[in-house]
């Protein structure tokens, strides 16, 4: 079973996140800020992560960039309330930009595809 | 004496009483000094007149100090005197005959001795002969080849007792020193020798150069004088041109600056303006000037010009009126002013009058305008999309469970609750969030009455340990001596509006802060000439990160927590401000962040 590391800061869309992708089949695995995100990337070794940029302690991007300088092939999907961020070359680093919205079937579509291309 | 000798005598000296009889017509026919030096030392060394070798003169300096040198006539070696004598003598000129000769005024060679001599001072030393010799007005017979020891009454030998520089400067060791003194005015020396004829200097010709002396002395004084007066004038003349300018100059800057200037007497009359102030007022520069401000006749704002204007001149006292609306003889002007009246007086007989300085600020006054509702707009933008961002978290919630729901639902034809109670949960924080920007945006109007601020501080502080402990979070209260629950401290304002802005500082400091960590609130009362003072001290450990945090914390939405609107703080200063109180914060590393909130009190 692919296993995919969700780090979002707010809880319930962080449960949404997590309950829609153990629908999708995957195991799934939570952290509230990017330290945590971190912290589990190294301990879990999940297949995907998905990030949301704006969060307390360490924040999306600074994630992003500590995980593709260890791990150059892990596909990350990196999301925030702001489109924005699209115009930020940090993000580029994540092989999809998605903005938040309520209706998660381009999400669940980019997880497979990534999944599917590993 | 013998008869031919005593005849001899006096022709010696009606010759020397013509010579002083001449010199002193001559001198007194001009006023410039050179040419009357020139006569006194022509006189003195002229074949015809004393016959001296050589003549010297020096001038005294205005601090009475030093003798400066000023003219010599004489040759200044051997040769160069028999020729020079030679020629006068083949001339028949007599001496007052050469000096008003062509001869004398155009004489322009300029001497070697003439030369050094204007080179020459000599410092005055108390008790040594020259210095003397101008106190005592009686003239020195000098004679150092004499041998020490041999002066008399009548001689000098020494040369220590003559001052530093002067027998050097001769070179021959027998001279006469004339003191030259205009009443009891010391001006200048005279000093004569015979170095290459070497005839002795005798009694008789000392006595002679004494009465030269007089008038010489006298006629140099009153030139001096006149050229002092002529300086002066001159200078006064000058003044008068250059004040003349800068009166022209001061009028050209008054024209041209862009502010209206009217100059008023004690009566209220007009006696200066500049062309500004034609627009201003609607009349001619000339028509304005002589008329009188009057009663009701221009008023800023609702204040009459003339009562103002009677204030300034009283008391001696500027006073300004800024952004100011004028009306002239009832016609209300649209444009805006800043108007100063400044007290003014032509000369101190003349009782007070003002000055009216108007500016118009209209075209500032719009551009402060326009500026400001720029900013209000770029506030709006601001506003507008951190809303739409605090709102679209739980919207995406709400969205993804009402999904979940119907995809549940059309699964299995059950409804699931759980996530229907995120979705309630989501819905209430979407009605918090629009209630505290709601209460941000109303403008609602705030009753103030006397209240005890103890007791409002009493409740907050009780609430915020009840949440202190939730987190395990330390209060710490320091109100110095004083204990606030048992006294009155009453200020004017809105327990409520109060209650709400303690609180979200309190709230604030505990969300910031980790768990096991030390809130301090310092509360303290404090005393000034303006008045009584309430200030409270709320510090948290954690640092703000930087001055612009600092700086931006009570903007609307800025916000450094998870969770929030960002307006806690935001609302808490405008109830501060509310109540006349200021709110500031500082933060560092060291100390963590302190809010600052100072109130006025009635009394304590």
């Amino acid at each position: 079973m692919k296993k995919i590391l969700v780090v979002e800061d707010d809880m319930p869309i962080r449960n949404l996140y997590k309950e829609e992708l153990i629908d999708e089949g995957y195991d799934v695995v939570t952290a509230p800020d990017g330290v945590v995100g971190y912290e589990l990337f190294r301990k879990e070794k999940p297949d995907l992560i998905t990030i949301d940029i704006k969060m307390p302690n360490m924040n999306g991007l600074e994630l992003l960039d500590k995980i593709r300088k260890e791990d150059k092939c892990i596909p990350i999907i990196i999301y925030s309330a702001y489109g924005e961020f699209t115009q930020n070359f940090s993000t580029w680093a994540a092989d999809e930009y998605l903005v938040k919205s309520s209706d998660l079937t381009e999400f669940k579509n980019r997880v497979r595809e990534l999944l599917d291309r590993k | 004496m013998s008869a031919d000798d005593q005849i001899k005598n006096y022709q010696d000296l009606l010759r020397q009483y013509n010579i002083l009889n001449q010199l002193s017509r001559t001198v007194s026919s001009t006023l410039d000094l050179n040419k009357i030096l020139r006569i006194i030392l022509t006189g003195v060394t002229f074949g015809d007149g004393f016959g001296f070798n050589r003549a010297f003169l020096f001038l005294i300096d205005r601090e009475e100090k030093k003798l400066l040198g000023r003219m010599a006539i004489g040759p200044s070696s051997n040769e160069e005197a028999w020729k020079v004598w030679g020629e006068i003598q083949q001339s028949s000129f007599s001496l007052e005959e050469y000096l008003n000769s062509e001869k004398f005024d155009t004489q322009t060679r300029v001497s070697l001795l003439d030369d050094q001599i204007k080179k020459l001072k000599i410092s005055l030393v108390q008790g040594k002969e020259i210095s003397s010799c101008l106190e005592d007005g009686i003239p020195r017979n000098v004679d150092l080849s004499a041998g020490y020891g041999s002066d008399d009454s009548y001689r000098i030998t020494d040369i220590s007792r003559i001052e530093a520089g002067l027998t050097e400067f001769l070179d021959y060791p027998k001279f006469c020193i004339i003191p030259l003194i205009s009443r009891t005015k010391k001006v200048g020396i005279l000093i004569v020798d015979n170095k290459f004829n070497h005839r002795e200097i005798t009694r008789d010709d000392i006595d002679f150069l004494f009465m030269l002396s007089q008038f010489a002395a006298s006629s140099i004084r009153n030139t001096l004088i006149y050229n002092d007066l002529k300086d002066s004038l001159e200078a006064l003349a000058k003044l008068n041109s250059k004040l003349e300018f800068l009166k022209e100059y001061n009028e050209k800057i008054i024209e041209s600056i862009p502010v209206s200037i009217i100059v008023l007497d004690h009566d209220f009359k007009v006696t200066l303006c500049n062309s500004n102030s034609e627009k201003l007022m609607g009349r001619t520069k000339d028509s304005l000037i002589g008329r009188k401000i009057r009663k009701g006749l221009i008023f800023l704002d609702e204040l009459d010009l003339y009562y103002e204007l009677s204030k300034v001149m009283k008391e001696k006292r500027a006073e300004g009126f800024y952004k100011t609306v004028v009306t002239f003889g009832g016609r209300k002007n649209s444009d805006i002013y800043d108007i100063i009246l400044v007290p003014f007086k032509f000369s101190p007989e003349i009782p007070e009058g003002a000055v009216v300085i108007i500016e118009n600020i209209t075209k500032t006054v719009r551009l402060e305008q326009s500026l400001a509702e720029a900013k209000r707009l770029s506030e709006l933008g601001r506003l507008s999309a951190t809303v739409a961002h605090e709102i679209r978290n739980p919207l995406i919630a709400i969205g993804g469970y009402a999904n979940r729901v119907k995809k549940k639902y059309t699964e299995s034809g059950q409804i699931n609750e759980e996530n229907l109670d995120i979705i309630i949960s989501e819905i209430t924080r979407l009605e918090k969030i629009v209630n505290e920007i709601l209460d941000y945006a109303a403008e609602r109007k705030v009753e103030h009455n006397e209240i005890n601020i103890g007791k409002v501080l009493q409740e907050c502080i009780s609430l915020a340990q009840a949440a202190a402990e939730q987190k395990n979070i330390d209060i710490v209260i320091d109100c110095g001596s004083d204990s606030i629950s048992s006294r009155e401290i009453i200020m004017n304002g809105s327990f409520d509006n109060l209650k709400q802005a303690f609180l979200n500082v309190f709230n604030n400091a505990i969300e910031a802060s980790e768990t096991r960590d030390k809130v301090g609130i310092c509360i303290q009362l404090e005393e000034d000439e303006d008045g009584k003072y309430l200030i409270i001290k709320i510090n948290n450990r954690s640092y703000l990160g930087s001055e612009e945090d600092a700086h931006n914390i009570f903007l609307p939405f800025y916000t450094t927590k998870l969770r929030g609107s960002g307006l806690g703080l935001t609302i808490t200063k405008r109830i501060v401000e509310q109540h006349a109180g200021k709110i500031d914060v500082a933060s560092n590393i060291d100390i963590g962040t302190t809010f600052t909130i100072k109130l006025p009190l009635v009394r304590f």
